[in-house]
């Protein structure tokens, strides 16, 4: 059989694939989503079941402040992205160096909170099971941040030593997105464990 | 690097693709992190030196695509066709032009609802006389398909079941008339796959067959059904719905379907017909 | 065959410079190709298929006749903990992400994978999770110091897992072997699911996609999903173990049900993970061995994101007997029944590819028939036993036992089996031996038939899983020795099969780019494919690209 007599080839106008790298980032959100949803589960499914104290309602203080601080930060990301993509990388460094800023302030109150439990109220992750829920929702949570900062630390590098350019604005896109996604899954953990537990 | 094969018919060309440079960072993360893990169960100074490996290996896989894409370049020698595919002659083929087969014809739902419902009124022949000839009752048999549906009737009598009963011919009627039109539909869609020996499959071996199927799970669906039925009358009675249903369903025209307007068009136009699937009728009519 | 023609088919180097063991070894350690990546998979898979296969060798040596006692109820022990941990996560997943690294690029047309390093990264990831299980067995110290590899079972069942209960280091091995391997396969998965969307080449559009890359994308969706919940429970598992929190702790008011219902959210999608690319493979294999397009193409896309759905909310099924009350257990009934309407289409649709085509029993379609008809037995018996009240009696039995081995090995492994047949040559070059096929084919389906359909009936006469001998009078004596001797029938018949492909490795006949006169785009490349797939993107009008080239008058995209 002969290939010669062959179907034309008519352009196929516009073939536009999504990003593979904002796709990736979203399919490990999703991967992450049902680890931290099992967590959240195990903490409501723990709630108010601990044999003996100290309770939440004892020790536990709203972090209004370190939310604020990571709340914002998804917005100085965004900035971030924005302004590279319209080439302004000096300005995008600028913004990347508030969000790590923001970022680090969040994760050393996390910190001092912690040593406060520890040191003062005597909770431990061996103390009972709102100890054992409560350090391994927020711990996670925690890692995920400094794993973030990590992440945006590398990118601020890049920008301060000026490599950062306008076409790598699709990766930091992607990096924003995890960024934002670790900040939404703040909002969850600070209404379970700090409104809805106490 | 391997080379694909040309043919000397088709034009030859070279060409330089640009792939991923081969790096072994991937696997020195990989076992970093597994010595890392491996040190909680081992000793502690496993787990520092998978960091090590970790760490380094993070920043060397980095430099892989940070700040650039690292590439290496191929060279690609290979023939084109006309079709854009870098093909090669197609060495066994099993067939000339084969593609699915659906039929072209098919019979509409009319047909079958209708085929149902002749069926339907046959199998009440059968019936009636099983009911006359055994317990002299023209109500019996209604009375026995409705009693699946009362819990009530579950110990009825005889006597009881012989008389008429307004809510038994309703029930009865409305589980006859449902299965027959659902059989009927099916009937419809089954008809043109069997082209051959249509009389004994639609009208006899598929009777057969669900009758095999109540059989087995009668006593589930009405107990009280399967206590005084009578197999043999059942039989028949089946064997009725199926031949007339199929020869009803015959009777009408065949509509022409999606794979018919899929054929070519000098088929279509009648100029010349493709195998046995275009073969006029094949219901229970000789 | 001429002495030039018996090159080596994997590597053609210039025959001068014949390449170092060496060079071997770094050219396959730093390889980013995904076809690479792709059989060392296999091989990988393949080789913990045997270690894991001895294992089930041994516990039916045990079992054959009663009060033996050629293993020790502690080896007996570790034997099924390994065995079905092996197979589900170091087989099952390894082998069928392989053909999917190797043929998901190929037949979207792309040239590698989304993301190659991750790739390879995942690969090997994987690979050293299940070194370090098997590392368990000289370095795992457990019961009063004695035990080695993990012996709670491939569900490790709280409080059994506890630090008290289980002592040492063998059930971290578990725990962490394991959690290694998820991260291989999110990162596969991700890949895949980025490959599929991202990298299809011109004109291959969602509703042109091959059945299988559809199945693969689902799966990978399946495995974001199902494997969070799993590394979820085994980090809590950790911390229980090494840092004494409390989360499967009865003592301290911790539930044993929940890590139930933690393992299950992952271990019910697992086996949907497993299916969903042995459902992939006949969606290849049975079209091209009928002659017809499949039928019913978005009934199957369809099909296939319904049962990704559904097979989510199914997980307590395996949990009737811990008593969930009545809401719990009509729920979790119905819903599996629910799964059978998906899986039915499915079924209809290929028995549909297959009605009046012009069928070819070549290998890969014996075991393609042979999957359909034992798939269909594994799905009734499924149904059966999500019947709660049946499940009650018989939870936990033999029976459960033959069922899920069922759908494992006489749906998953026989359509790896005929996946290999199909796909070896476009790997290799070479054709598999079909005489040696066809032995392999026979003795296995004996072998398994005897194995796996009379080890039901010790299930319904009462026969416990995991019991390491059994008393004489109990009358399962003979059913038992029957499904021993089925296993031998089976071994012979995967002796040939490896025969074949080492034999068919170098001896067999050549095979050109299309041996099957098959239709999806990786027939049109060279056997093996080059290491850049395609030299020119190629473009696609319908969902069969080969058949519009080989058949240019009568092209499919006329009638999509
Ligand atoms: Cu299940």
């Amino acid at each position: 059989m002969s290939t010669e007599t062959a179907i034309p080839i008519d352009a196929i106008e516009e073939w536009r694939l999504p990003d593979k790298g904002k796709l990736g980032m979203i399919c490990l959100i999703i991967a992450e989503s049902a680890i931290f949803s099992i967590f959240v589960v195990a903490y409501v499914f723990y709630m108010g079941k601990s044999l003996s104290g100290p309770t939440p309602a004892q020790v536990l203080r709203l972090p209004i402040f370190a939310t604020v601080c990571l709340l914002s930060s998804s917005l100085t990301v965004h900035f971030a992205v924005t302004t590279l993509e319209k080439g302004k990388t000096g300005l995008s460094t600028l913004w990347l160096a508030a969000t790590v800023l923001l970022g680090g302030i969040f994760l050393t109150n996390t910190g001092l909170e912690w040593h406060e439990l520890i040191y003062h109220d005597g909770l431990t992750i061996r103390t009972n099971l709102f100890g054992t829920t409560f350090y391994s929702l927020v711990g996670l949570h925690a890692s995920h941040v400094l794993v973030g900062l990590v992440m945006l630390c590398v990118a601020l590098a890049f920008g301060i030593t000026g490599k950062l350019e306008s076409h790598h604005a699709h990766r930091l896109d992607a990096l924003s997105y995890y960024w934002h996604f670790v900040d939404a899954v703040w909002v969850i953990v600070f209404t379970v464990v700090y409104v809805l537990g106490r | 690097m391997q080379e694909t094969q040309t043919r000397s018919s088709s034009t030859e060309r070279t060409k330089i693709v640009h792939l991923p440079e081969p790096t072994a960072w991937p696997m020195v993360l990989a076992f970093g992190i597994t010595l890392c893990l491996a040190g909680m169960v081992t000793t502690f100074a496993l787990t520092v030196l998978g960091l090590v490996l970790a760490v380094a290996a993070t920043v060397g896989w980095f430099r892989c695509v940070l700040p650039h894409e690292k590439h290496e370049a191929v060279v690609a020698k290979y023939a084109v066709t006309a079709t854009g595919l870098t093909t090669h002659p197609p060495p066994r083929q099993y067939d000339t032009l084969h593609r699915r087969v659906e039929p072209y014809q098919a019979f509409s739902f009319v047909a079958g609802i209708e085929g149902g419902l002749a069926g339907g009124a046959a199998m009440t022949v059968p019936a009636t006389i099983f009911s006359l000839a055994a317990y002299h009752s023209l109500w019996y048999s209604v009375n026995l398909l409705a009693a699946g549906g009362f819990v009530s009737w579950t110990h009825a009598s005889d006597a009881f079941l012989s008389r008429f009963h307004l809510e038994g011919l309703l029930a009865g009627a409305v589980i006859h008339l449902t299965i027959s039109l659902l059989v009927g539909l099916l009937y419809a869609a089954m008809l043109p796959m069997f082209p051959r020996f249509p009389i004994l499959t639609a009208g006899i071996m598929a009777p057969l067959l669900w009758t095999g199927l109540a059989y087995s799970v009668m006593n589930i669906v009405s107990p009280i059904l399967n206590d005084r039925i009578d197999w043999l009358w059942f039989i028949p009675s089946q064997v009725a719905f199926g031949l007339v249903c199929g020869f009803v369903i015959n009777l009408r025209e065949r509509v022409r379907t999606e794979g018919f307007r899929a054929l070519p068009f000098a088929t279509r136009a009648g100029l010349h017909m493709s195998r046995t699937r275009t073969r006029r009728k094949g219901g229970d009519k000789k | 065959m001429t002495p030039t023609a018996i090159a080596h088919a994997e590597q053609p180097a210039p025959p001068a410079t014949k390449k170092l063991w060496l060079e071997i070894a770094h050219d396959w350690i730093t390889t980013v190709d995904h076809k690479r990546i792709g059989i060392m998979y296999i091989v990988y898979a393949l080789i913990f298929l045997v270690i894991a296969g001895c294992e089930a060798l041994l516990m039916r040596i045990q079992l054959a006749v009663p009060n033996n006692h050629f293993l020790s109820p502690e080896v007996f022990n570790r034997m099924f903990t390994m065995h079905g941990t092996t197979m589900v996560f170091f087989v099952g997943m390894p082998i069928l992400f392989g053909f999917g690294n190797y043929l998901v690029p190929l037949m979207i047309g792309a040239r590698d994978m989304a993301f190659p390093r991750l790739n390879a990264f995942s690969f090997w990831i994987s690979a050293f999770g299940g070194l370090l299980l098997y590392y368990s067995f000289i370095g795992g110290d457990g019961l009063y110091g004695m035990g080695t590899a993990p012996d709670v079972g491939w569900f490790a069942y709280a409080p059994l897992t506890a630090k008290l209960f289980s002592p040492g280091h063998n059930t971290d091995y578990w725990i962490l072997g394991i959690f290694l391997s998820g991260i291989g396969s999110v990162g596969t998965a991700l890949n895949l699911v980025v490959t599929t969307i991202s990298m299809r080449c011109k004109g291959m559009t969602m509703s042109r996609l091959p059945l299988l890359a559809w199945l693969y994308l689902v799966t990978s969706g399946m495995v974001f999903i199902a494997l969070g919940p799993l590394t979820a429970a085994q980090l809590m598992l950790l911390l229980d173990r090494f840092l004494g929190s409390h989360f499967f702790d009865v003592q301290a008011g911790g539930s044993a049900v929940l890590w139930m219902h933690f393992f299950w959210i992952f271990g019910h999608p697992e086996v949907y993970i497993l299916v969903l690319p042995a459902f992939g493979f006949a969606n290849e294999i049975i079209p091209v061995f009928s002659r017809k397009a499949i039928f019913g193409y978005p009934a199957m896309v369809a099909a296939t994101v319904g049962i990704g759905f559904i097979s989510l909310g199914v997980w307590a099924h395996h949990m009737f007997t811990v008593g969930m009350g009545p809401a719990g257990n009509t729920f979790f009934a119905l819903s599996t029944m629910l799964v059978a309407v998906p899986t039915g289409i499915k079924i209809f649709n290929w028995l549909a590819t297959i009605w009046g085509g012009k069928i070819h029993f070549a290998t890969p379609m014996m075991f393609s028939a042979a999957f359909l008809f034992q798939f269909l037995i594994a799905g009734l018996t499924g149904v059966m036993l999500a019947v709660a009240p049946f499940d009650w009696q018989l939870g936990n039995s033999y029976f459960v036992v033959a069922h899920f081995h069922y759908v494992l090995v006489g749906a998953i492994l026989v359509m790896i089996f005929a996946a290999f047949y199909y796909w070896y040559p476009k790997m290799t070059g070479r054709m598999l031996s079909e005489t040696l096929g066809k032995w392999h084919f026979w003795l296995f389906f004996i072998g398994f038939h005897l194995t796996f359909d009379f080890m039901h009936v010790p299930g319904l006469l009462g026969m416990p899983r995991r019991i390491y001998t059994y008393e004489a009078d109990r009358g399962w004596g003979g059913w038992n020795m029957i499904v021993s001797i089925g296993a031998i029938f089976q071994v012979a018949g995967i002796l040939c099969f490896v025969w074949n492909m080492i034999r068919s490795y170098r001896k067999g006949e050549i095979a050109g780019p299309d041996p099957w006169d098959a239709w999806t785009l990786e027939w049109t490349t060279s056997s093996p494919p080059p290491a850049y797939n395609y030299a020119e993107e190629p473009v696609v009008h319908s969902r069969r690209p080969l058949w519009d080239i080989k058949h240019p008058n009568d092209p499919d995209s006329d009638y999509e």
